[in-house]
């Protein structure tokens, strides 16, 4: 397959538009104790959780937007409204010009969605009975289906799993069966609730590879929420995230960079073991004779860091690289956790 | 209309052929599949067999009149079974598993969804045949005349019957929308109720306890009411209209019921989801 530049999308028009979106949830709070059970039946205590507050998001046509957050962020209540499984408590939803619920079943015929950790096949069938079902339930003209069957067969690698029952596939196979099935009816959108989660390094290379195909050959556009940051910037040249249902971030990954961090990495190999010491630096480990430091490429230049290395001892290697975008949203998730709540407002 | 009636036929068609396939898988699974089904249903009507056969009947029933209410309680349970498998008619299961979402991203109509996903023509026929021989064996034991209006109306009794279990089993079933890990088996224990006293002759019983099966706990409703129609115990209109006045009111609640949970699963969604057996 083709290297890809996952920033490369051609937006003609909206796909998704979500204006002032709130989405509460009410938790019963129970205790453990005995004695306050006749109170919890009496006079129950609930816990109001505000999943989204007043989520305003614009995806266009033909766009991948990657969707993260921490847990409890408000991903997949996103996922399930754009589906049309749930109904916003304020604002609007609008996809391709309907509203999810209301016209849910005129709407649910131009989308797919894959849930990591649901199946949409049969499970005591073999997994071409369950695209015979998808052709017939979503109605897709016959020569459409062979066409999008042979292009799924081809490029998900399917002919090992096709006569196979789906409770016999291991979870890399019913994924890919899965979004095999999900394409078959040429989806308009595409959303993907951490399409691989549990999968090994080879099942989710060819996943995202085949997305990315996708997006590119057929300009299906693409929502895809995960917590594998890494993954999330191979596949999306946006990133929106989410933060105790904010958007915290909507951008490309590395304006995020950017925007959160000037912080690099410095690979020092000396000839002798001990560490120089770097002003302006501070040593992360040290190795028989390889140093690693952390800077901030914002305030300290990283030729003062050589010169004063160089002046301490014999400089034989030198490498630097910016950190992982997993430790930059980790983090970004730790400066949340400890920032105080929002309060509350929107509606009741 | 035309155009829904045959989309029915057409997903029906698919689903008898699913059907068919998961049985051709081997010839071992379809004998244990029919035999197992023939011990439950001979299992559910044995007790009252052996009773009505022991006393010739259980006044005021003779014991052939028995056999055709026992026959019809099967044809009822068969019926459902063929149509409404797949805990299509175990609506709390699906509700309380948070796997409703799997036929809300279908592009049907939920009715349409319900009415043809459950269809299983070949493994739920276990209790229908029974059913049959027993409803033909005592007609022609009683020489009832078979005449088009008879079977016209064991036809919508069947309907009624049918709409009257599922109401119950929705309105009942639609209480996992607000209580998914509480209710979620609750469809078995109402499928239990109906089916246990289904086969009850309810003469003798008092009035009050004889209103209670007949609302409350529509078991009456199920066979004994319909059986007292079709074989001329009562044939006064109450007795044919009674109970598709009764399908209706109770149908109507249950649609209403349902639809206020539907519309707060809109609104909170699913707490929870088990993936095994959404379908089978």
């Amino acid at each position: 397959m083709a290297e890809l530049d996952p920033h490369a999308t051609c937006p003609t028009d909206t796909a998704v538009e979500l204006s002032g979106v709130w989405k509460v949830y009410r938790v019963h709070q129970r205790s453990a104790r005995l004695i306050d059970l006749a109170r919890d039946l009496l006079r129950p205590r609930i816990r109001r959780i505000e999943a989204l507050r007043g989520i305003d998001l614009t995806v266009r046509r033909g766009e991948v937007v990657a969707y993260a957050g921490p847990n409890g962020a408000g991903k997949s209540t996103t996922i399930k409204l754009l589906c049309g499984l749930l109904a916003p408590d304020g604002g609007r939803v609008r996809a391709l010009g309907l509203d999810p619920v209301h016209d849910r079943v005129r709407y649910v015929g131009r989308i797919s969605v894959v849930f990591g950790q649901r199946t949409e096949l049969w499970w005591d069938h073999a997994v071409e009975a369950s695209f015979e079902w998808k052709r017939v339930v979503w109605d897709i003209p016959r020569q459409r289906y062979e066409h999008m069957f042979k292009l799924v067969r081809e490029l998900l690698d399917l002919d090992e799993v096709l006569r196979t029952t789906a409770r016999e596939l291991s979870l890399g196979q019913r994924m890919r069966a899965d979004l095999a099935m999900a394409l078959l009816t040429e989806p308009e959108i595409l959303l993907l609730d951490e399409p691989t989660l549990g999968l090994d390094v080879l099942a989710r290379r060819r996943i995202l590879e085949f997305i990315r195909e996708l997006n590119r050959e057929r300009g299906v556009t693409v929502i895809v929420t995960s917590h594998d940051m890494a993954e999330l910037e191979q596949l999306a040249g946006r990133i929106v995230l989410l933060h105790r249902g904010e958007i915290a971030f909507d951008g490309a990954f590395s304006e995020l960079r950017r925007h959160l961090t000037g912080e690099r990495v410095l690979s020092l190999e000396t000839a002798v073991n001990a560490a120089p010491t770097l002003a302006g630096a501070r040593l992360v480990r040290s190795d028989a004779g390889r140093h690693e430091y952390a800077y901030d490429a914002r305030t300290v230049r990283l030729a003062e860091l050589l010169e004063q290395a160089a002046a301490q001892t014999e400089v034989l290697d030198v490498e630097t690289h910016r950190p992982p975008i997993d430790d930059v949203v980790a983090d970004l998730y730790e400066h949340w956790l400890n920032s105080p709540s929002p309060t509350g407002r929107g509606p009741g | 209309m035309v155009a829904s009636v045959r989309r029915v036929f057409e997903l029906w068609g698919l689903y008898a052929r699913l059907d068919m396939l998961y049985v051709l898988r081997g010839p071992q699974i379809a004998l244990s599949f029919y035999v197992s089904d023939l011990i439950l249903g001979m299992a559910a009507v044995t007790a009252m067999f052996l009773l009505a056969q022991r006393f010739d009947g259980i006044p005021p029933w003779s014991r052939d009149q028995m056999l055709f209410l026992l026959g019809y309680a099967l044809l009822v349970r068969g019926t459902i079974d063929v149509f409404f498998n797949y805990n299509i008619s175990f609506i709390s299961r699906r509700i309380g598993r948070g796997q409703l979402d799997h036929v809300l991203v279908q592009p049907q109509p939920l009715w349409m969804v319900l009415l043809t996903e459950g269809f299983a023509p070949v493994t739920g026929a276990g209790m229908l045949l029974p059913g049959l021989l027993l409803i033909g064996w005592s007609v022609e034991q009683l020489q009832l005349s078979v005449t088009f209006a008879w079977l016209a109306l064991l036809a919508l009794s069947l309907a009624c019957s049918i709409v009257v279990v599922l109401a119950f089993s929705y309105a009942w079933g639609s209480l996992a929308f607000w209580a998914p890990r509480s209710a979620e088996e609750l469809n078995s224990s109402t499928w239990q109720l109906l089916t246990q006293l289904d086969v009850f002759p309810l003469d003798p019983l008092p009035t009050l306890a004889l209103t209670g099966l007949l609302t409350f706990v529509p078991a009456g409703l199920v066979a004994w009411y319909p059986a007292r129609a079709l074989l001329g115990i009562d044939a006064s209109p109450l007795g044919w209209l009674g109970l598709p006045a009764a399908a209706l009111v109770l149908g109507s609640l249950c649609l209403f019921i349902f639809m206020r949970g539907l519309a707060h699963y809109g609104r909170t969604g699913s707490t929870r989801y088990l993936s095994y057996g959404h379908r089978r």
